[in-house]
């Protein structure tokens, strides 16, 4: 073959537009794709949940991509026809944002094998809620020396300059802010009571974190001794050595539903079903609540044990008499306005 | 007759044409759909109400000043520390040139994430500089460094100072050294020879180094969020609040207009400043 200088621009200009647009040569099998979080998740995922996947599916090709719900959000209400996500895994703010944009297909919960073993709050026909997180209170044992109770121990003058907390936009701060308020007398519906307690709190206060994954940094870096905290991210920073404990409040450990939902228009429904269901299975659930991962199972057929069971419940019973869980429906009603209300507030 | 040989300093416009065609499909197209869909209403018709809310908000405007007035202090720092820096690298000879051009640009290669989460060791409440003024027997509670403005910019001023120095190094290699002697021969001291000689003639990389530092101080989302956290609100992050958690498109789109808008408006001002001082120092 000659290679004459038109063929050669010709095969380099094909080349060149198949790096850039990849989806042109794979429009129509791509593999499945999964937007998991970040972090813990995408690592307990890729080692439990994608090979129980592939077993079941005969080696199906999947793609893991991490990254926030508000992101998962955002790509595929700005490409709906042709969305770049299959199954998308949310926090129930985000989850009901989805459902409300009409981006995810009905869970085909007459074909679910798994679906009637969930516990009912897990029961989502949207998509099922495929994980618990759990939100406490975190602390540095060197440092805190009494054992932390209650959200009030936050306002204890001895951890003036202290604390740690993140701003509303993620899951785990409206949350947070949402149990403060129902504590003086608040609601889901009416979040004033947090804002005042708020106030009370600034000279306590070290650091409003950006996200999560920042206020989890700021523990390593001794800025702060004592925050609310998510169950698995403290589970990550004590594998690494970091001095830091996890306590359930007394009034009770925030769950929030990690709901797992099929994308609306997605070329993969059966697959991604297929991933879904692996993901509420005993299996799955039972490895997954093991260490290192020590996610909360929502399968009711799982027996809770280790780490799990000693620090936040010991069964089903035991879990939904101990956890919280919060109406977000109310909350999404006025999330909006709470952020641009924590703007404009909370400045140190 | 004689054939007219082609002109060699002109060249086919058709040349720049594939870069044109690129600039208009990923650039001034997204640009445009960004500016139609700033003008959605929240009610869904068209017009300027997300340009009214945002410019009618004392709250909004103050995140505009804060972000602008942050870029200004973080370009200041630079050209204060950048230029003494850059002036020693241009006269120095080869050696000392050489280590200052490889310690401005080794940062350059370390990614940005990388250099912040330094700084986040360097500022906290166990950081370095506390740990130093502790050891130096400096009683009192740990300074407050991290999540607070004064850290902000030294860590902002530090990420992007290569961006200051190159430029000013290039425009200053340009002098031709006997205009220093020739200055000194005829009288004027150090002072006024960087006065009246140097600063004049390297103003292009002066301002040329100043925008630079400026536009990526004013949009470095990630120092901003790790080193300022979430209490300080600048544009980038406002705008991806409003974008990405709250999914309010139309009003993003407007405040990223009105930034972009307010960002030409400062380095046009920047531009300006230097024709002026320019025009002064020729007199």
């Amino acid at each position: 073959m000659i290679l004459d200088r038109r063929r050669l621009l010709t095969t380099a200009l094909s080349l060149g537009a198949m790096e850039l647009f990849p989806g042109l040569s794979l429009a129509q099998a791509r593999p499945l794709v999964f937007a998991t979080f970040t972090g813990s998740w995408e690592e307990a995922h890729k080692a439990v949940l994608v090979p129980a996947f592939r077993k079941e599916t005969g080696n199906a090709p999947i793609v893991l991509d991490p990254m926030l719900s508000v992101d998962q959000i955002a790509k595929v209400s700005a490409a709906r026809a042709n969305p770049p996500i299959d199954v998308m895994l949310h926090d129930p703010g985000p989850a009901l944002t989805a459902q409300a944009q009409d981006l995810v297909e009905p869970y085909p919960v007459e074909r679910s094998a798994s679906f009637k073993d969930l516990i009912p709050d897990a029961q989502e026909a949207t998509g099922p809620a495929a994980f618990f997180q759990v939100v406490g209170l975190t602390y540095n044992p060197d440092t805190v020396r009494t054992k932390p109770t209650s959200w009030a121990d936050l306002w204890r003058p001895e951890y003036k300059g202290r604390v740690g907390i993140t701003n509303m936009n993620s899951t785990l701060g409206t949350g947070f802010m949402v149990e403060i308020a129902k504590m003086h007398g608040g609601s889901e519906a009416n979040i004033d009571p947090a804002f005042k307690a708020m106030e009370a709190l600034k000279p306590n206060l070290s650091a409003v974190a950006a996200n999560p994954g920042a206020l989890a940094t700021l523990f390593q870096q001794g800025q702060v001794d004592i925050s609310p905290g998510n169950f698995n991210a403290i589970q990550i920073l004590k594998a690494k050595g970091v001095p830091v404990e996890f306590v359930a409040p007394k009034e009770g450990a925030i769950a929030f539903k990690t709901a797992i939902q099929i994308v609306r228009n997605s070329p993969n429904r059966d697959l991604a079903f297929k991933l879904i269901e692996a993901a509420i299975s005993e299996p799955v659930q039972t490895r997954l609540m093991q260490a290192p991962y020590l996610i909360v199972p929502t399968n009711a057929k799982v027996t809770m044990s280790g780490e799990i069971a000693q620090v936040l419940a010991r069964d089903t019973d035991d879990l939904r008499r101990k956890f919280v869980f919060q109406d977000w429906k109310a909350i999404n009603a006025q999330r909006a306005a709470w952020m641009e209300r924590f703007n404009r507030e909370i400045k140190l | 007759m004689r054939r007219r040989l082609p002109d060699v300093t002109v060249y086919d416009l058709r040349l720049a044409s594939p870069l044109a065609l690129f600039f208009a499909a990923f650039f001034a197209a997204p640009l445009a759909a960004l500016l139609g869909l700033s003008l959605k209403g929240p009610d869904g018709t068209l017009g300027l109400a997300q340009y009214a809310a945002f410019l009618g908000d004392p709250f909004s405007l103050g995140v505009l000043g804060a972000t602008l007035w942050l870029g200004l202090k973080v370009t200041l720092v630079c050209l204060i520390l950048g230029y003494p820096l850059a002036l020693v690298a241009t006269r120095a000879g080869g050696r000392v040139r050489g280590l200052v051009i490889l310690a401005v640009l080794t940062p350059l290669l370390t990614s940005v994430v990388i250099r912040t989460f330094a700084w986040i060791v360097i500022l906290g409440r166990q950081g370095v500089v506390n740990g130093a003024l502790a050891s130096l027997g400096v009683s009192g509670p740990p300074l407050r460094l991290l999540y607070a403005e004064g850290g902000l910019v030294a860590a902002l001023a530090q990420v992007q100072m290569p961006l200051m120095v190159l430029p000013l190094m290039t425009a200053l290699a340009r002098i031709d050294p006997s205009l220093w002697d020739a200055s000194e021969a005829l009288g004027a001291g150090r002072w006024r020879t960087f006065r009246r000689v140097t600063l004049p003639l390297s103003l292009p990389g002066l301002i040329a180094g100043s925008v630079l530092t400026f536009a990526a101080a004013i949009s470095g989302f990630i120092t901003q969020s790790l080193i300022g956290g979430g209490q300080m609100l600048f544009m980038p992050g406002y705008i991806y609040q409003q974008a990405i958690a709250l999914q309010n498109w139309p009003f993003a789109a407007a405040m990223s207009v009105i930034f972009l808008v307010a960002v030409l408006a400062v380095i046009v001002a920047f531009n300006a400043l230097g024709r002026l001082a320019r025009g002064y120092a020729q007199t």
